[in-house]
C-alpha cells in the first residue's frame, strides 16, 4: 500500500507490507475507532513524491528558498512586460555617478539614466532562461552518458569515464571562457548550449556509481529472471531508483549555470550589449564603481547571490526529502 | 609507496593525452583559427607566418591528415623538418632531446610562440613570467583559507549547535551563494574607492615600484632594499586575498565541522572521554588528527579550484599572474598563447590531483596500494 507505484525501492524488502501490518494491528485491538483506522490508512497510502514533499515542507530553510526563488521568477517575469529594457532607450541625460537610489528608483540608475531595477528584472529573464536551459541539456547528456556507462560496464564504461576524468582535470572556468570566447555568438542560446555541453561529467559520474551499486540489486535479477529487455530494465527498472541525487545536483546546476553566465558575461564574453543579464550588468557597473556608483553593481550581483542562495537551499530540503533512508 | 605512485601517474598520462587533444581541437575548431589570425595581423610578415607554420607543421587549408600532423608537431610526436615520427638523429621524437628526440612540442616544453599578446616570444616564457605572482596570491590566500576553515570547523564540530556554530553555518551559506567577482567589485568600493585605504588594483603602486614585478630591474632593486616593496605588495594582496578567500572557507569550513562531527561519534573519543583526558587533548590528538584525513583530501583538490578562481581575481584586480595572462590571451585571440596556459593549468590540476591521492594513502595506514 505504501509503494503502490512502479517504482521498487531499495528498502522494499526489509519493510512488511502495510497491509499486513494493519492486519496485525487489527487483531491485537479490536475496538479501535474506525475514523482512527481511516485516517491511518490515508496517511499510508502517500506515493513516494508527496512522501517527499512532505518531508520536504518540514526543512525551514528550504521552504523559505522556495519562497523567494518564487517571487524572483515573479517579479522577473511580470515586471518587464511594464518595464521592458530597450538597448536604444536611453532616458536622461548622462550623468558620471547616476543617481542614487530613491523611493520612486529604488536601485538608483546607471550613468546613463537607465533604471537599475527595470535593468535587474529584465536581466533575470536570460539569467534564469540560461540556468534552466543548460540544467536540462547537461541533465539529459549526464543520464544517457551515465546509465549507459554504469549499465554496460566493460570498455565502454571505462572510455567514457575517461572522457569524464578529463573534463574534471581541466580547470573549468578556463574551458567555460574559451569555448564562450570562440564559439559563443554573444546570444543566450549559445550560451546555453555551452554551458549545457560543459557541466554533463559531474551528473554523469553521479548516475554512474547509483547504476553500479543498483545493478546488483534484487529487483533488477527479478527483472532480468522475467526476462525484462535490458533496455527496460536500465531505464523503467533501475533510472527511477538512481535519479533521487540527480536531482539534487540538477538542482545546484541551475545555480552554478546562473553564476557562469554573470562570469562569462562580466568578462565581456557573454551575452551582448544589446540585451541585459545580470552578468553583462555587472560589467558595465565596474566603471560606475570608481566614481561611487554602488548601486548599479550592488542589485544585479545580490539578485544573483539572492537566487542561488535559494537554490542552495532548495536542494538542501531535496536531499534531506528525497533520501529514501530518512522516512517517516 | 613509490609503485603506488608510479602507478597513479602513469594513470594520469592519457588524460593528460586527452587534454592536450581537447586543448588544440577547440583552437583548431574555432571559427576563424589561427591560420586567420596570420592573415590579418598586420605585425606578421610572410616570412614569420611561414617559421611558424613550419616549426609546428601547420598548413594553410589542412585536411584531416594535415591536422593530426600539426596535432602531432605541437604536442611533440611528430618531426616537422624530417617529417616522420623520428627526429634528425634517427630516434623517436618525443625522446627528451638528449636522448636524440627532437624539440619540438609540448612534451619538449615548446609550446609554440605568442601571436598578439607578445608577438614572436615563446609561450613558456609568458607562462613562467607570470607563475611568481600567481603563487604569491595563491599561498598567501591557500595559508589563510587553510587555517581559517580549520579554526572554525573545529570549534563549530565541538560546539555543535550553539549559537556560533548556528551563524558559522549561516555565514558560509551566504558567503558561499556570493559571486567572487562581485564580492571583489564591492570589496573594491568599499575599501579602495569610499575608504580610500587600499590600493583597488595593481600588484605594485607606480610611486614605490621602480619596474614591473619579475623584471631584472625589479630584483635588483629588491635586493637592496626588499621592505618597502614587500610592504607594498602585501597592502595589494589584501582584497584580492580576502576575496578568494572568503568563498572558500565558507565551503571548507562546512566540510571540516562535519568531517569533526564524524570522528567526534566515534567510541574511542568516548574512550578517551572516559578516561578523563583533558578535552582538548581529547579534541586535538584523538578526535581532529582522525579528522584530517577527508581534510587533506579535500585541501589538496580545492587549490586546483582556487587556481581556477584566480582568472576572475587577477583579472577584477589586474594582478599580473597567469589568470590575467589568460585573460589576456583570450580576448586578444592568441591562439597557441591560449593553449599553453590551458594545458599548463591543467597539468597543475592534475598534478594537485595526484597529490590529494598520494597523501591521502600516506596519511591513512588503513589503505592499502
Amino acid at each position: 500500500m505504501a509503494v503502490e507505484d512502479s517504482q521498487p525501492t531499495r528498502d522494499r524488502a526489509g519493510a512488511p507490507p502495510a497491509h499486513g501490518q494493519r492486519v496485525a494491528e487489527d487483531l491485537l485491538d479490536t475496538d479501535e475507532d474506525p475514523q482512527q483506522v481511516d485516517r491511518e490508512v490515508a496517511l499510508q497510502s502517500l506515493n513516494q513524491w508527496q512522501l517527499a514533499w512532505r518531508r520536504f515542507r518540514k526543512h525551514r530553510m528550504a521552504f523559505v528558498g522556495l519562497g523567494i526563488l518564487i517571487f524572483l521568477v515573479a517579479v522577473v517575469i511580470v515586471v518587464p512586460i511594464f518595464q521592458p529594457f530597450n538597448f536604444l532607450n536611453i532616458p536622461g541625460s548622462p550623468r558620471p555617478g547616476g543617481e542614487p537610489p530613491r523611493l520612486d528608483r529604488i536601485f538608483g540608475t546607471t550613468y546613463e539614466g537607465r533604471d537599475v531595477f527595470t535593468l535587474v528584472a529584465n536581466g533575470g529573464r536570460v539569467s534564469l532562461v540560461v540556468g534552466l536551459m543548460s540544467m536540462v541539456i547537461a541533465g539529459s547528456i549526464g543520464v544517457v552518458v551515465g546509465s549507459i556507462a554504469g549499465f554496460m560496464g566493460g570498455m565502454i564504461d571505462n572510455i567514457l569515464m575517461r572522457i569524464v576524468d578529463v573534463f574534471f582535470a581541466i580547470p573549468f572556468l578556463f574551458v567555460i571562457l574559451v569555448a564562450a570566447r570562440f564559439f559563443g555568438r554573444g546570444d543566450v542560446l549559445s550560451l546555453v548550449l555551452i554551458i549545457g555541453l560543459l557541466s554533463w561529467p559531474l551528473i554523469a559520474r553521479l548516475v554512474r556509481a547509483s547504476f553500479l551499486s543498483l545493478r546488483e540489486a534484487d529487483f533488477v535479477d527479478a527483472a532480468r529472471a522475467v526476462g525484462v529487455s535490458n533496455m527496460r530494465i536500465a531505464f523503467r527498472h533501475i533510472l527511477p531508483n538512481a535519479l533521487s541525487p540527480v536531482i539534487v545536483a540538477c538542482t545546484l546546476l541551475v545555480a552554478n549555470a546562473i553564476v557562469l553566465e554573470a562570469f562569462v558575461s562580466f568578462l565581456g564574453f557573454g551575452i551582448r550589449e544589446t540585451e541585459v543579464s545580470w552578468g553583462n550588468a555587472l560589467a558595465n557597473a565596474q566603471e560606475g564603481i570608481r566614481f561611487g556608483n554602488w548601486w548599479w553593481a550592488f542589485f544585479p550581483g545580490m539578485a544573483i547571490a539572492l537566487t542561488v542562495l535559494s537554490i542552495n537551499f532548495i536542494g538542501d530540503g531535496l536531499r534531506d526529502a528525497l533520501d529514501p533512508r530518512s522516512r517517516d | 609507496m613509490l609503485a603506488y605512485i608510479v602507478r597513479r601517474v602513469l594513470q594520469a598520462l592519457p588524460v593528460l593525452f586527452l587534454i592536450a587533444v581537447l586543448s588544440f581541437g577547440l583552437m583548431q575548431l574555432a571559427p576563424g583559427g589561427p591560420h586567420q589570425q596570420f592573415q590579418q595581423n598586420p605585425r606578421m610578415t610572410d616570412e614569420m607566418v611561414n617559421r611558424y607554420l613550419a616549426r609546428w607543421c601547420l598548413e594553410r587549408n589542412p585536411d584531416a591528415l594535415g591536422m593530426l600532423r600539426s596535432f602531432g608537431g605541437w604536442f611533440g610526436v611528430w618531426n616537422c623538418d624530417a617529417g616522420g615520427f623520428l627526429s634528425e638523429q634517427g630516434m623517436p621524437n618525443f625522446l627528451p632531446n638528449f636522448l636524440g628526440g627532437g624539440d619540438n612540442g609540448v612534451i619538449h616544453g615548446d609550446f609554440g610562440l605568442s601571436m598578439t599578446v607578445s608577438p614572436n616570444r615563446p609561450v613558456i616564457d609568458l607562462i613562467t613570467e607570470r607563475i611568481p605572482a600567481t603563487a604569491i596570491l595563491m599561498l598567501t590566500a591557500f595559508t589563510i583559507w587553510v587555517t581559517l576553515a580549520i579554526i572554525l570547523g573545529v570549534i563549530a564540530a565541538v560546539r555543535r549547535y550553539s549559537v556560533f556554530d548556528q551563524s558559522i553555518t549561516l555565514m558560509s551559506y551566504i558567503f558561499y551563494s556570493l559571486p567572487t567577482f562581485w564580492l571583489g567589485l564591492m570589496l573594491i568600493y568599499l575599501f579602495a574607492v569610499n575608504l580610500g585605504v587600499l590600493p583597488s588594483s595593481g600588484m605594485l603602486s607606480v610611486r614605490t615600484a621602480p619596474a614591473p614585478f619579475n623584471t631584472p630591474r625589479f630584483w635588483e632593486v629588491f635586493w637592496e632594499n626588499p621592505l618597502p616593496l614587500v610592504q607594498d605588495i602585501a597592502r595589494h594582496l589584501v582584497l584580492p586575498v580576502i576575496t578568494l578567500v572568503a568563498v572558500s572557507v565558507a565551503a571548507d569550513t562546512r566540510y571540516v565541522r562535519s568531517a569533526m562531527l564524524d570522528v567526534l561519534g566515534q567510541d574511542y573519543v568516548r574512550t578517551a572521554r572516559a578516561k578523563g583526558l583533558p578535552p582538548s587533548r581529547v579534541v586535538f590528538r584523538h578526535a581532529f588528527r582522525n579528522a584530517l584525513l577527508p581534510i587533506i583530501t579535500n585541501v589538496a583538490l580545492a587549490l586546483a579550484f582556487l587556481f581556477s578562481g584566480a582568472i576572475v581575481t587577477e583579472t577584477i584586480f589586474a594582478w599580473p599572474g597567469m589568470g590575467r595572462l589568460y585573460f589576456e590571451a583570450i580576448q586578444a585571440r592568441d591562439y597557441f598563447l591560449v593553449m599553453g596556459v590551458l594545458f599548463v593549468g591543467s597539468l597543475l590540476v592534475v598534478m594537485m590531483n595526484l597529490l590529494a591521492d598520494v597523501l591521502y594513502a600516506w596519511a591513512d595506514p588503513r589503505i592499502r596500494y
